[in-house]
């Protein structure tokens, strides 16, 4: 995400505590804050079997039993970072545990966890469960896979259109709830703006900031590649990848960071290039620090602003990309995905509203929320550009 | 700085050749090769002519030899400059042999003819766009930065954020859905660029027996509106916020302020001296814009059923089709160089500081 990068504690706390103020940016933390409610509890949210029913006197949970590995390691991550967070320890250590948290949730997870192969959804609608003495159903009971064809869907139906069953916001084609699949959805979107940015970020600060301040012979080799690597469309690259190894959400995540790097390199090396030369960054050379302190504890912080302007529509471009691929067909096969919902709007001869409205609303409404985030992060760190400092000049 | 541009457009040829190493690499990684369906007519073809069409194809192609072969095969054709083979079997270097983009597998027909139709509507799409874009962006930018917390420039700024999270699908689903389709209002076509009857209308609008006569401008036109506003309104918000921040940071810097204090005209202060100083960030994505030419036409095109070169891109790595793809990545690969090129040497013009020597 756009974390400034920054080396003491009381300059990041600083800023946290400024980025705050806003009205904007409480907004997009909210929507980003329900998105990842929503992502840890979707089997919980929206799913065809019971959360809990009573059968003969039984109780059981028909619901874990169906969960996937997938879904196991989710919520041991979000639990563990609740955990973690609480610790009183630095950040550096807290993230520590947490990455050996979740890789130790994740092995556990892929011993244990065995949800059966086969999900067949009509037998959730047969008398095994619903001949029961009382069971409690999650919010939305249709699971995202589930295509309602024993409940004689014909696909594409408007909201509350069909007799029976309602669906909040319709069906898509194959006759499947689209409020659940976007409530599933909301896992790929989040994931892939995440990951890939910060790889994204990761190289192009690294090579961008070589690049600048050595300026020379290293900023030619840089830029060679930084073009050779923005001239490829992400396109072929990504479906010449998704060919050799499957369609992998993974891997699409690598190859929207591998291949937009280049852009932050961009602008890390415009601005070390104006700053090279500055007394400051001559006076910490002359003072003999090492290398990674002078380029990002003194010049990084200084040429970090127009760096965050294109951070905070970096993480919305990356979410962008993948909704964008699966509009195109280019997506990840089986996961629900808002950007394949939303090519549903138009591929039948008649205009249906409600593929359009929903899904599409859902990746303007994350797309939005990143960018005032980003925004606010920006006011934040060069309070000089602040809106709120007031109109003086 | 004659001997830099010199220098900036030899070191274009390695770059070019990186960028088709990758792709080759990648494509020639993935497996499968031509199958059935990439050629014409595949589908309804008998085995054994299948079969040997495929051989065909396979030898006309080099398919059948390492890649590194086949990459340096193809890099000989493409090249203006490069070995030929007479009829007797004998090679020569040849200056004047001609680039041959190859025949595309899909089509059946030369790259180099599929590329000359789609381009000249890409092209279009885009020239139109781009001017409109930059003058309401720098106008936008500019006034809410000079008027920095007041009205304009809390709602512009909230508008701009807006806009540029509207994804262009989105925009372009529903705008085809409300004002295209025969559910809502039907006011502008649904796809192409101009109406059948229209292509043998005279040019310009006017009256005749008939009545009124469109002509072939105005259905162009009326064709085009759609798909500008898909294709401007994400980059004139983003424009528009990257002029407010840039002009922002310049605006009171002592230099700005001297020029206030010597008596300038708050415009000319503006316009000369922050204005200047504030267009290095706005020339950093102005670079991009040449290969945006493909990247952003892609979406709208598939849209709106235009068909240019993002559209030709998308059925190309669909049907994996080798040489149509590597053809459109040669091109908006040497676009790119090319942005690049101008952004690099405008940097010198707008900002003295900046030197490459």
């Amino acid at each position: 995400m756009t974390k400034p990068v920054v080396s003491r504690q009381s300059f990041a706390a600083r800023i946290w505590r400024r980025t705050l103020d806003g009205v904007g940016v409480k907004f997009g933390l909210a929507w980003v804050g329900v998105l990842v409610l929503f992502a840890v509890i979707a089997p919980f949210l929206a799913n065809s079997m019971p959360l809990l029913m009573s059968k003969n006197g039984e109780i059981t949970f028909p619901v874990l039993r169906y969960l996937s590995i997938e879904d196991a390691w989710i919520l041991a991550a979000f639990f563990i970072a609740l955990a973690v967070s609480r610790l009183p320890l630095q950040g550096g250590a807290k993230f520590a545990i947490f990455l050996a948290g979740t890789a130790v949730a994740a092995l556990i997870a892929n011993l244990t966890v065995q949800p059966p192969a086969l999900v067949i959804y009509d037998d959730f609608r047969g008398p095994e469960y619903t001949q029961v003495d009382w069971k409690i159903m999650p919010p939305i009971p249709y699971a995202p896979g589930d295509y309602l064809r024993d409940l004689g869907s014909k696909g594409l139906e408007a909201p509350f259109a069909s007799e029976g069953h309602t669906h909040w916001m319709g069906t898509e084609e194959n006759g499947a709830d689209v409020l659940s699949r976007m409530i599933h959805a909301s896992r790929i979107a989040l994931s892939i703006g995440f990951i890939a940015t910060g790889i994204a970020l990761a190289i192009g600060i690294v090579v961008g900031g070589l690049m600048g301040y050595f300026s020379g012979v290293v900023d030619m080799l840089g830029m060679r590649l930084v073009e050779i690597f923005e001239d490829i469309p992400t396109l072929f690259l990504l479906l010449t990848f998704v060919a050799f190894f499957g369609r992998s959400l993974y891997m699409m995540m690598v190859i929207i960071g591998v291949t937009g790097w280049s852009g932050y390199a961009r602008y890390v090396r415009t601005e070390f290039l104006k700053l090279r030369k500055q007394d400051y960054v001559q006076a910490a050379i002359a003072s003999g620090l090492p290398l990674p302190s002078i380029l990002f504890r003194h010049m990084l912080p200084n040429g970090v602003a127009p760096l965050l302007v294109a951070v905070s529509f970096g993480v919305a471009g990356a979410i962008l990309s993948e909704a964008t691929l699966s509009f195109l067909g280019l997506g990840v096969v089986d996961a629900p995905s808002w950007g394949a919902m939303l090519d549903q709007a138009v591929k039948s001869s008649t205009f249906n509203w409600w593929m359009a409205v929903f899904p599409g609303g859902a990746i303007f409404m994350t797309v939005f929320a990143y960018n005032l985030i980003g925004e606010a992060f920006r006011d934040a760190i060069d309070p000089k550009l602040s809106r709120r400092n007031g109109g003086e000049s | 700085m004659l001997t830099y541009l010199l220098r900036r457009l030899l070191l274009m040829v390695p770059t070019l050749l990186g960028i088709t190493i990758v792709v080759f690499t990648v494509m020639a990684a993935s497996p499968g090769g031509i199958s059935a369906q990439t050629l014409v007519g595949g589908m309804d073809m008998k085995p054994q002519e299948k079969q040997a069409l495929l051989d065909y194809y396979n030898k006309r192609y080099g398919l059948d030899q390492p890649a590194p072969l086949q990459y340096l095969r193809w890099l000989n054709n493409v090249s203006p400059v490069g070995f030929v083979t007479d009829e007797q079997g004998h090679k020569s270097f040849s200056l004047r042999k001609g680039m041959d983009l190859g025949t595309s597998f899909q089509y059946g027909r030369p790259v180099a003819d599929i590329l000359a139709e789609r381009i000249p509507v890409t092209l279009l799409l885009n020239l139109v766009t781009i001017p409109f874009t930059y003058a309401l962006a720098i106008w936008i930018g500019m006034k809410s930065a000079t008027e920095r917390g007041g009205a304009f420039d809390v709602g512009s700024s909230l508008a701009m954020l807006g806009l540029w999270s509207i994804p262009t699908m989105l925009a372009g689903v529903l705008l085809l859905g409300f004002f295209a389709n025969v559910q809502y209002f039907q006011w502008f076509p649904t796809a192409g660029l101009s109406a059948r009857e229209a292509l043998d209308m005279p040019f310009l609008p006017h009256c005749d027996d008939s009545g009124f006569v469109r002509g072939f401008l105005l259905d162009r036109i009326w064709h085009l509106v759609l798909p500008v506003i898909c294709l401007s309104y994400g980059g004139f918000a983003a424009l528009a916020k990257l002029t407010r921040t840039s002009i922002l940071e310049n605006l009171h810097a002592d230099y700005a302020r001297t020029a206030r204090a010597k008596g300038l005209a708050e415009n000319d202060v503006l316009w000369k001296h922050v204005f200047r100083n504030s267009l290095l960030p706005l020339i950093t994505v102005s670079a991009g814009l040449l290969p945006s030419l493909l990247a952003g036409s892609l979406i709208v095109e598939n849209i709106f059923s235009i068909n240019g070169m993002g559209q030709l891109a998308v059925e190309a790595v669909k049907g994996r089709d080798r040489e149509l793809v590597l053809s459109i990545t040669w091109i908006s690969g040497f676009l790119t160089l090319i942005g690049y090129l101008i952004a690099d040497f405008c940097y010198t013009l707008a900002d003295p500081r900046v030197s490459y020597d």
